[in-house]
């Protein structure tokens, strides 16, 4: 069952400012659905048009099913919602404010009581139950606010930047608090840009930049969308010895590494399996003696495909930008303008997703018979491929 | 409506705990008294001493409380509004009326428990024999339609500016300004300052039933006005 269907969403502040482009989004009941995007991008703009709180300039969004509008108190009485860094009203309590809101989603006095105990202790503020507001910690007020959002179980639970303004102990709480709501045939959906929280609890993933969604899917399809598989190592001892080691770890030297004190980032480019390599390493270890402190795969696995795919479409923009450009340049006769601009843009190269065929639209099949072929072919393309992912000039957008 | 009455009390519970309210209540209350004394011991007449009071304390103190207090009645919540409130099952709807309930209420209880009391007790402690009791009940209802008006006024601008000063500011100065403004479009008689000169002949039952049934219905309207726009904007409005 589909619970949030966005269709050609679009808002435009004061025709000034573009929020959301024609942005399209489904979340199916169930999923745990991270929406990661840089700051500005759009995320809170959805949330709130999802709940009625601004209406869209165009496009509609579908929330149950049902087009969700100001007036839709029974669509949003369905939905808990967690804003950012929550404003809360200051002169309340935890107490009464969550039967404040009890009240406001017509529930009836002993349920909000029986209710509100549990979610107090469930967030850690039964001691602070009776203080006011504006004397709680951000990370208290973020978590009165998640309490609020659970007052009525609701089937959808929107969180925009949970783990926002918290230490790590309250983050990591957060994160748990989440890890504990998902299931149940609820669906979760988070906006953030700590992709480390995506991470530890999202199903899915959405990527959006510029008002747009770039990429969405599994996230086992989001880490598969990193072509170079990446180790980092931490070592003691004759690190330069180490280091001079490296490119022996690839037959063909189809590596890529950084250092960063005494611990490296390595990516394979090679053909081989991941394990191989892992092995590979912990014999350089031996050799050269140094002492490994600490090892982890995939460790930079999901920042890796969240940049890749922002560079991507950075790269995309500058293409069609670049045709645009240069088709004004071409002092042609009036009425040829239009069909040079589009041979431009066919004659330059798309962008590695929409070549390779990994497009939002129809990622599944693409990465599944992609993934395989480019594994043998990085060690001769692998150099470009390294190059994007670390911010670097991508070859298809540079004409 | 579960929504609506829960967020009128909610209103009501700050509007009652607002220092302001209270400094509202004890600076009406007080004169009031002092003018009971002043008109039994001077033996003044009582409807140059029910003007006064209305012209020199009443009206001002109002102008600036109800102004304040209906001003940021929607833009004062700015920062909590949609957090806490319209994100939960609330209509726009049942949050705007319950703010212009609650504010009407309150404003319209206050003016009433303090403007009776001093009125009984000026007829009966004053000169009274130039009052008559439907002059007197006129001239109360008159100058409640006017704070109703402004607090409609006050609320719908609230709702237009997101900064609860510049509500403030706007509803304050158009008052002080419509005066002047009418007078010059040859509409005097619309403006709050004339319906306040003209109390003490009112409360004198002197003031035509037509001039003041126009003065009632125009306020009465242009409240209503006012609230619908009110209303209009910000069920409109992006939060």
């Amino acid at each position: 069952m589909r619970v949030v269907e966005a269709v050609d969403l679009t808002k435009v502040y004061h025709n000034r400012y573009i929020a959301l482009n024609a942005l399209d989004l489904t979340v199916d009941k169930g999923m745990v659905y991270g929406l990661v995007g840089p700051n500005g991008a759009g995320k809170s703009t959805i949330f709130r048009i999802m709940l009625g709180l601004q209406r869209p300039t165009a496009g509609d969004v579908r929330v149950f099913g049902e087009s969700m509008t100001p007036q839709r108190a029974d669509l949003r009485r369905r939905i808990g919602f967690l804003p950012t860094n929550p404003s809360l009203p200051r002169d309340m309590t935890p107490i009464s404010y969550l039967q404040f809101v009890g009240k406001l989603l017509g529930m009836d006095r002993g349920e909000v009581m029986i209710r509100l105990t549990t979610l107090l202790q469930a967030v850690d503020l039964t001691s602070a139950g009776s203080q006011r507001i504006d004397e709680l910690s951000t990370g208290m007020v973020t978590r009165l606010g998640i309490a609020a959002a659970l007052m009525n179980d609701p089937e959808l639970l929107i969180f925009d930047e949970p783990t926002s303004g918290l230490d790590p102990a309250g983050r990591r709480q957060t994160i748990e608090l989440i890890r504990e709501l998902s299931g149940n045939d609820r669906t979760i959906i988070i906006a953030t840009h700590i992709l480390g929280d995506v991470e530890r609890v999202c199903t899915d993933i959405g990527i959006i930049t510029d008002g747009r969604i770039i990429h969405q899917g599994p996230m086992a399809e989001m880490r598969r969308l990193v072509r170079q598989r990446t180790l980092s190592l931490e070592v003691e001892g004759n690190i330069r010895h180490f280091e001079q080691q490296l490119p022996e770890l690839d037959p063909f030297g189809a590596i890529r590494f950084e250092r960063i004190g005494s611990e490296f980032r390595i990516s394979f480019l090679g053909a081989e399996p991941i394990p191989t390599y892992v092995q590979r390493v912990l014999d350089l270890v031996d050799r050269t003696g140094v002492e490994l402190l600490h090892l982890n795969t995939g460790a930079y696995e999901i920042e890796e495909a969240f940049l890749r795919r922002l560079e991507e479409d950075r790269a995309h923009s500058f293409v069609r930008a670049s045709a645009w450009t240069t088709a004004q340049k071409l002092a042609l006769p009036p009425g040829s303008n239009g069909a040079t601009a589009d041979v431009i843009t066919e004659a330059i190269p798309a962008p590695d997703h929409e070549r390779d065929g990994i497009d939002a639209a129809n990622v599944d099949a693409d990465l599944d018979a992609d993934g395989h072929e480019e594994s043998a072919h990085a060690g001769g393309d692998g150099d470009t491929e390294a190059e994007a992912a670390d911010g670097g000039v991508l070859h298809s957008g540079t004409p | 409506m579960e929504a609506y009455f829960t967020l009128v009390r909610r209103d009501l519970e700050q509007l009652i705990s607002s220092w302001l309210l209270r400094g509202w209540v004890v600076l009406l209350a007080a004169p009031a008294a002092f003018l009971v004394v002043v008109a039994a011991r001077e033996d003044e007449l009582a409807s140059e001493t029910l003007a006064a009071y209305v012209a020199a304390v009443l009206a001002p103190l109002s102008w600036i409380v109800i102004s304040v207090l209906a001003g940021t009645a929607v833009s004062g919540e700015a920062s909590t509004i949609a957090d806490s409130v319209l994100s939960k099952s609330v209509t726009r709807s049942e949050y705007i009326w319950a703010k212009i309930t609650s504010r009407l209420v309150v404003f319209m209880t206050i003016y009433f428990s303090v403007v009776i009391p001093f009125a009984y007790l000026i007829d009966r402690y004053a000169i009274s024999n130039d009052t008559t009791m439907s002059g007197v009940m006129s001239g109360v209802v008159l100058v409640g339609v006017l704070f109703v008006f402004l607090t409609s006024f006050g609320i719908a601008l609230s709702t237009v500016f997101r900064n609860s000063q510049f509500a403030v500011v706007a509803a304050l100065l158009t008052v002080a300004v419509s005066g002047a403004v009418l007078q010059f479009l040859g509409l005097k008689w619309m403006s709050t300052t004339a319906v306040i000169g003209g109390l003490p002949e009112t409360f004198r039952g002197d003031t035509p039933f037509a001039d003041q049934l126009r003065v009632l219905v125009v306020f009465a309207a242009l409240s209503l006005a006012a609230i619908v726009s009110g209303v209009w904007v910000f069920e409109r409005r992006d939060l």
